[in-house]
Parts: structure tokens; C-alpha cells; sequence
């Protein structure tokens, strides 16, 4: 199996794919990720028609949107791992017209880290509360600390009145500056919130992703 | 942090309502539609009108809360929203030891607490690449078959009781009260049992455990069989679940479904044959497969599932072998830096993890992929068309546990 | 947190010595709160043994029993509620299954006539809240509490419900509900045993009896100082 996944896609792979227990390991860039999984979904010999699992992850330097799969022929998982998101604005294809399953772990994984996946179309947020500002599986949101942005706090009702019109229109924070972070047209950091929290904000406007 | 009596104030009080509309509450429709598929459902047409079920409602699945759009007793469309029990499981974990993982993710699948344990203890033993005693593999097969069997009664009182039977949810909590008390004497506890660790498993088996699951194993084939002819060919039960619900294979595997749904649209896909873990290959037992896909041959299914677990306590308890039942481990763990997708098959289906570690004593990422989160987003196209009493049927059939689904 | 040491005239009443046997004998009284008026009563004292003496109602040891006159109708009434509490089917979480293994048939609610779970909150007495209460979750739930009419009690099941418990460090549960909603009896545990939970709702059931759970005269909040 390793050797027919080289053989497909190998000109789409960032490494060689790699045998890791029962496992066959795949990296690709997010642009050519929609082409990967309709190979591996589609090609006779490979037929990995079930999606066993959606997740991101968030290294620290980049996200990551990680994908297993299973497939009647081999006893092996195919773990696909898309690369090289930008933490600032993470963006994906999404695999939604292929396994219509996948819609609300895309939103999970938008809800927990932000990551927008190009054609779902029904992208909110599914555990946390819709007015809620942060992703808090992101490595810069701190327990106990960022969470008092959020909801997480207390009842904002029942505590202290808030009126509805600061909360809804606030931006979804996109940068890992942090929530109540200023952000120009481009999405540049122009300030951060008032009161700074002990992150280290990264304004990494211009970089590359990987 | 107490909230003083005066500035509690009461939802009946107009002006909250006026200030806080919808940050309390989200208002049926939305104020502003905030994707094109909430646009589309919120387009209510003529006759139609929206109704909310839950979050809190006698179905016993936990809080889910389901937005219908219904003509008349016809249920055009639905919408469900969870995260009502969101509790940032996998955060904790993030900021916890790989030990204490296993008690953070217990309360996932409160209903057989040691499939949601082991996820951190397959997934550590991965990444160590640990031999563990097999002893302690037999102990861990026996605890899970015997969750398992109180998990399936328990679905299938929740399934009666979802269409309006009381009694064989009296019955599948008598069942699922001995097991418990059964493991509570071999582990300490009755829910969230904290019994897997790496490389073993807490304690022996003891005397006390092993006399009452000698008297339970010889009345409980029978009393299966009971609890199977009371609903089996009802004929109430019969008409309001055969032929609803019905999932087609492609359909189960383009919506990730594992685990009865998937088995019961004839995908012969289990875990345990397909990616064997701990001491499965050396075990004889049938995958109960069918081929209708409706809630009638889930239920039946899960009888079958029954069935087969009593058949591997039988041969656990018979090939059980001496030995140690934990392997020694240091008392600060450091799992060495890698990913492992670990796979076990628990009563709803596939329940994976995938850890990222970094080399330290802490998890890097430690996602929970749960059966129930999957299974439940086919209720959305099952459920279109049929009328209002039929969704809790259908949902009831999927067995969703809300603990795993909102982590 | 601040503990009041207890005066020493107190500490004098709770502790005698019988010198003859050599042992040391404990009155009733075990237990007094740090806030005299958290429970608007002048003095509140749980006997632990006394609750259990349901023969101090009369000389046949039956709890409620009709051939106790009671001096006032209001005494009746609070026989009445006492006796007859339906909680509210609001589990949320692992301590739902304990709540509905003290229901069903082992530990039976039914024997305090509390078996009714009420699915609608409009003919319910008793909010058992049990399981991990979320920010999302709170809404709904206070929304719940306030449709239910008075006389109406609440009890904080489980360790998330009393206090966050496991998920206090969470980033979307609510540390205890008592932030959000007056509670009556919090009963603690990982899960709380059914036992347990029927003791708790037994507790509720004196406080019925004492009028010490009117919902008009109770304060929201523990008895957690400011500041702590």
C-alpha cells in the first residue's frame, strides 16, 4: 500500500509517505489537498471511502489540518496532514463534497482554532456559544486567564447587562494577537487590547505559509 | 464570586429582554443568518414554522438541542445545535499529565466510561511502543465487554422509553445497576471507573468481583433473552422502527458512521477485526452484520452485540492468565515526541484518539474522535420527511451519548 | 479561607466528658455555619441523628402520619410538599445516569413519592441539576428555573454542579450554579452514589418541613466570604 500511495500521488506529497506502526503518513499543502482526497477516495486501488476523523492542530508555528482514513483493502490507516497553515488566517479546502460527514467536524475544527474551510457552507460555531470571541484550542489561548474574554467568566446577563450591539459586531479574532486586538483592512495589527494579556503577539502579517 | 440578590435579574423583566436578546438565548430565527446553510433553513415557507426541542427534554440522550422545521406533523428540515455540555475536555487534557488524561476524558462516555479511558492509555502505549502484562489485557477485555453489555441495555431501555415504553428501561437499568455494582467492587466507583492506566490496569481482580459476576453470568443469557422477546415482536414497537431511519451503505460511509449504524447497513467494519488491539485476535466471536440499515435492525443488532460479549467473558474468564497486572513505569512519564491514531471499538462505534506528543510529560494534542459526534449528523437527512414523533425514534436508534459528542 | 474559630463558651457545649466511662460523649449537634443568616434562621444546627428519627414525629415511627394533628394548616401544607416533591427531568451529564439509577428500580425514588419526573418545568417542584452546567447551557437553565412556579427548590447534584468540580479550570462551564441559580442542598461526588442523592433530596425534604428552602427568603450564593 505505501508503495501504490508513492506511485499516485507522489508528485502531491511534500515527504515521501512514511509507515509509522499501522499507520502510512501523508503530507500535502492545502492547495493540493481537494486532488489528494478524491485520488484516495476514488482510485480502485486505494478506495479509502471512509473518513474515519477530522481534526486541526495548532504546533505553534503553523496549523495543521490532520485526516485519517480507511479503506476495505489495506489493514493500515492513511493519515493525511495538510501543512503549513498560517495561524493568522488558516484556510483549507474543504472535503464537504466528498463526505458530506466531514461538515461538522469542519466546524469543529473552525470553532476550536479558526480555520476556514473553503466551501462548507454552514462554517459556525458549534460548541462555544455563537457570540463567543476566541478559539480556545489555539496554543495562545491560556486557561483561566483568556477565557475571561469569552463567556467563560460568569453569565453575562445575570452578572452585568451587556447590550447585544458590542458584542455581535466585534470581528472574529483572526490573529493570535488575541482577542480585542485592533486589526486594519488587511488584517495588519494596528494595536492590542487595552488591557494585554501576558501572551507574546505574533505579527507575522507578511510571512510565507510553508 | 456569589451574585448578590439585587442583580439577579429575572428573563420576565422587559428590559432585559430588550438589552439582552439572544446572547441569553439563541432566538428562533437568528437575527442575522450567519452561513448560507443557516439562510436557507431559516427561509421559513408557507405553513411552516420553527420549534425547538431541548436542550432539556424527557429523551434521556442528554442536551442536544434539535431546531425543526416542521409543516404540520411533517418535518421539513432540522437543524441541531450542540455544545451545551462543551466542557474543553481535550483543553484539560493539553494542560494535564498523560495520567491524568485518563480520568479528564472518563466523563466523555458516562455510559461505559472504560472505552473513553482507554484512549489515552492505547495512544501512550503506542507512542512508548509498552508491552503490557496480559494479565492485564485479559482484565481490560472483560471490563470492556461487560461496559459494553450494560451500555447496549441501557440503549435499548432508552429506545423503548424514547417511544413511549416504560418498562424495558426498568429493566435495562436493573441490568446495567448489577454490572455497575459488579465493577464498582473491582474499581471503586460505579461511572467514571479511572481503571485503565498505562501499561495495565489499577487493581486485581478480586474475590468479591468475581462471585458476583459468577451469579450474574448464569442468570444474565436468559435474562437477555427476556428483555429481547419483551420488545422484539412488539408490535408497536415493530411498526413505529422498521423501515425508519434507513441508512444505505454509501451513505453510512460518506458520513463516517462506524459502529451498529455502519453494521447494520452491511459493512462488516468492527474494530476489533479490522485493526485488532490488546488480546481480540486471540478471542472467538462473530460480528453481528445486517443488511436493512432501518432502527429496527440497529436495535436488533445491538441484541446480537449482547450476545457475543457474554460469549467473550466466557473464554476471558477461562484463558485468563497469572501474571502482573501493570507494567512498571516511572512515576514522571515522558512519552516520547510523535503522533498515534489509536482505534477501539466502544458500544456507539469507533472511538479513536489521535496523540500528538512533544516529547514531555504533557500532551501536545490529544483529539477525541467519538462515534456518537458522526453518527448524529446523519439524523439530519434520516429525519427529513418523516413526522415529529419519528425523530426520537431515529435519534434514540443511533445511540448518541452527549458527553462524547461535546467533549 | 477565613475560619471562625468557635468561642470557647461553644467549644464547651460541644465537647463533655463523661469521666466515669472515659469517653468522650458528642451531642447531636455537629456542625454550625460560619453565617448565621445564610439560612435565615437564628440558629441552625443539622442533627444528624435527629433527621434520622422519623419516630420523633410521633410514636409509631411513621413519617407523615395522618394521626399527627398538625396545629396550623401551614403545617400541612409543608407535609404535603414534603412528601410529594417531583423533580424535573434536567440531567445533563454523568450524574443523570445516578439520577436515573436512583429512579428506577435498585434505589427507587418512587418511595418518597418522587418518581414523576416531570419533563415540563410548569408541574415540577424540584430542579435536580444534575451534571456539568456549561455557558452555553446556562441560559436554558435559568430560563427553566424561572418557569417553574413557586414553591420551588433546587439541588446542586455532583461536583460540577456545586463547585466545577473536575472542570473547574474549564473555559466553558460555569464553577458551580450557585453563581447563577439559589441552591437548597448540594450534593457532592464524582458521581454522587444514588444513595447519596436520595440523602440529599431526604435533606430537601426536612428543609420543606423547616421552611427553610422558601425560595422568596433565601440568598443567592454560598457562604463564600468576598474575596476568596
Amino acid at each position: 500500500m505505501l508503495t501504490t500511495l508513492d506511485g499516485r500521488l507522489g508528485d502531491r506529497l511534500v515527504v515521501p509517505a512514511e509507515a509509522m506502526g499501522d499507520t502510512i503518513e501523508l503530507v500535502v499543502r492545502p492547495r493540493d489537498l481537494t486532488d489528494v482526497m478524491r485520488t484516495l477516495r476514488d482510485d480502485g486501488a486505494l478506495r479509502f471511502e471512509l473518513l474515519a476523523d477530522l481534526c486541526g492542530v495548532d504546533t505553534g508555528l503553523t496549523m495543521q489540518v490532520v485526516y485519517h482514513l480507511w479503506s476495505p483493502l489495506s489493514a493500515d490507516w492513511v493519515r493525511v496532514i495538510a501543512d503549513g497553515l498560517s495561524r493568522d488566517d488558516p484556510r483549507v479546502p474543504s472535503v464537504v463534497q466528498l463526505w458530506p460527514g466531514a461538515e461538522w467536524a469542519e466546524r469543529e475544527a473552525y470553532d476550536m482554532f479558526g480555520i476556514e474551510f473553503e466551501g462548507n457552507r454552514d462554517l459556525r460555531r458549534i460548541y462555544m456559544p455563537p457570540d463567543y470571541l476566541s478559539f480556545p484550542l489555539r496554543k495562545d489561548f491560556a486557561l483561566a486567564d483568556d477565557a475571561s474574554r469569552g463567556t467563560g467568566a460568569g453569565i453575562r446577563h445575570a452578572e452585568q447587562p451587556v447590550a447585544p450591539a458590542e458584542v455581535r459586531l466585534a470581528p472574529v479574532i483572526r490573529s493570535s494577537a488575541g482577542a480585542g486586538a485592533v486589526l486594519g483592512a488587511d488584517g495588519e495589527l494596528l494595536a492590542l487590547a487595552a488591557s494585554a494579556t501576558d501572551e507574546a503577539p505574533a505579527v507575522d502579517s507578511g510571512e510565507e505559509p510553508a | 464570586m456569589t451574585t448578590p440578590r439585587e442583580q439577579v435579574r429575572s428573563l420576565d423583566d422587559p428590559e432585559v429582554m430588550v438589552q439582552t436578546p439572544g446572547t441569553i438565548y439563541d432566538t428562533i430565527p437568528p437575527l442575522t443568518p450567519r452561513t448560507e446553510r443557516e439562510a436557507e433553513f431559516y427561509d421559513v415557507g408557507d405553513g411552516e414554522m420553527l420549534v425547538n426541542l431541548g436542550p432539556q427534554h424527557p429523551s434521556t440522550h442528554g442536551v442536544l438541542r434539535v431546531v425543526l422545521k416542521i409543516d404540520g406533523e411533517k418535518i421539513v428540515d432540522l437543524d441541531p445545535v450542540m455544545g451545551y455540555l462543551h466542557r474543553g475536555v481535550e483543553k484539560i487534557c493539553e494542560h494535564g499529565d498523560w495520567h491524568h488524561a485518563i480520568s479528564n476524558t472518563d466523563p466523555l462516555e458516562y455510559a461505559a466510561s472504560m472505552f473513553s479511558e482507554s484512549l489515552p492509555v492505547l495512544s501512550a502505549e503506542r507512542l512508548l511502543e509498552l508491552e503490557v502484562p496480559r494479565r492485564a489485557e485479559y482484565i481490560r477485555v472483560l471490563a470492556w465487554e461487560l461496559n459494553r453489555i450494560s451500555s447496549h441495555a441501557l440503549f435499548i431501555g432508552w429506545l423503548a422509553l424514547d417511544l413511549g415504553g416504560i418498562t424495558p428501561i426498568l429493566y435495562g437499568f436493573g441490568e446495567r445497576d448489577e454490572i455497575v455494582e459488579m465493577l464498582a467492587s473491582l474499581t471503586g466507583q460505579k461511572l467514571l471507573f479511572n481503571y485503565m492506566r498505562i501499561g495495565g490496569v489499577n487493581g486485581d481482580l478480586n474475590h468479591d468481583f468475581l462471585s458476583r459476576l459468577g451469579d450474574w453470568m448464569s442468570r444474565a443469557g436468559a435474562r437477555i433473552n427476556d428483555q429481547a422477546t419483551l420488545m422484539n415482536e412488539n408490535e408497536i414497537f415493530v411498526n413505529r422502527t422498521k423501515g425508519l431511519g434507513v441508512v444505505s451503505r454509501e451513505m453510512a460511509l460518506q458520513y463516517g458512521m462506524s459502529g451498529p449504524p455502519l453494521r447494520a447497513t452491511g459493512v462488516p467494519y468492527d474494530v476489533r477485526r479490522a485493526h485488532p488491539y490488546s488480546v481480540y485476535p486471540e478471542l472467538e466471536f462473530d460480528i453481528p452484520v445486517r443488511s436493512d440499515g432501518d432502527s429496527y435492525a440497529r436495535y436488533l443488532l445491538h441484541v446480537d452485540e449482547i450476545k457475543q460479549s457474554l460469549r467473550i467473558i466466557d473464554q476471558v474468564l477461562h484463558q485468563m492468565p497469572d501474571g502482573p497486572v501493570m507494567a512498571k513505569l516511572p512515576r514522571l512519564l515522558r512519552v516520547p515526541p510523535g503522533r498515534a491514531f489509536a482505534a477501539l471499538e466502544s458500544p456507539r462505534g469507533q472511538y479513536a484518539v489521535y496523540a500528538v506528543s512533544d516529547g514531555s510529560d504533557q500532551p501536545f494534542r490529544f483529539r477525541i474522535h467519538d462515534p456518537s459526534f458522526f453518527n448524529l449528523q446523519a439524523v439530519v437527512p434520516l429525519t427529513r420527511g418523516h413526522l415529529l414523533a419519528d425523530i426520537m425514534a431515529i435519534m434514540a436508534s443511533l445511540d448518541p451519548i452527549m458527553g462524547g459528542i461535546d467533549k | 479561607m477565613e475560619v471562625k474559630k468557635p468561642d470557647a463558651g461553644a467549644a464547651a457545649k460541644t465537647v463533655s466528658r463523661n469521666p466515669k466511662a472515659g469517653t468522650i460523649v458528642l451531642p447531636n449537634t455537629t456542625w454550625t455555619p460560619a453565617d448565621p443568616e445564610a439560612y435565615q434562621t437564628q440558629q441552625v444546627a443539622i442533627d444528624h441523628l435527629k433527621e434520622l428519627e422519623f419516630a420523633d414525629k410521633g410514636d409509631n415511627g411513621r413519617w407523615g402520619a395522618l394521626d399527627v394533628v398538625p396545629t396550623t394548616a401551614d403545617n400541612l401544607l409543608d407535609y404535603l410538599r414534603a412528601n410529594s416533591l417531583w423533580p424535573l427531568l434536567s440531567g445533563l451529564a454523568c450524574c443523570a445516569m445516578e439520577m436515573m439509577s436512583a429512579a428506577t428500580v435498585v434505589n427507587d425514588m418512587d418511595r418518597f413519592n418522587m418518581f414523576p419526573f416531570r419533563a415540563s418545568p410548569r408541574q415540577a417542584d424540584v430542579l435536580i441539576v444534575a451534571g456539568t452546567l456549561t455557558t452555553k447551557m446556562a441560559g436554558p437553565l435559568i430560563r427553566l428555573w424561572e418557569q417553574m412556579p413557586e414553591p420551588k427548590w433546587c439541588v446542586a447534584m455532583g461536583d460540577c454542579t456545586c463547585s466545577g468540580g473536575r472542570y473547574k479550570r474549564s473555559y466553558s462551564t460555569v464553577e458551580g450554579i450557585d453563581r447563577i441559580m439559589p441552591v437548597d442542598v448540594y450534593v457532592p461526588g464524582c458521581p454522587p452514589r444514588p444513595e447519596g442523592l436520595i440523602y440529599g433530596m431526604l435533606k430537601l425534604q426536612q428543609l420543606v418541613l423547616e421552611r427553610r428552602g422558601q425560595w422568596k427568603d433565601r440568598k443567592v450564593g454560598p457562604t463564600v466570604p468576598d474575596g476568596v
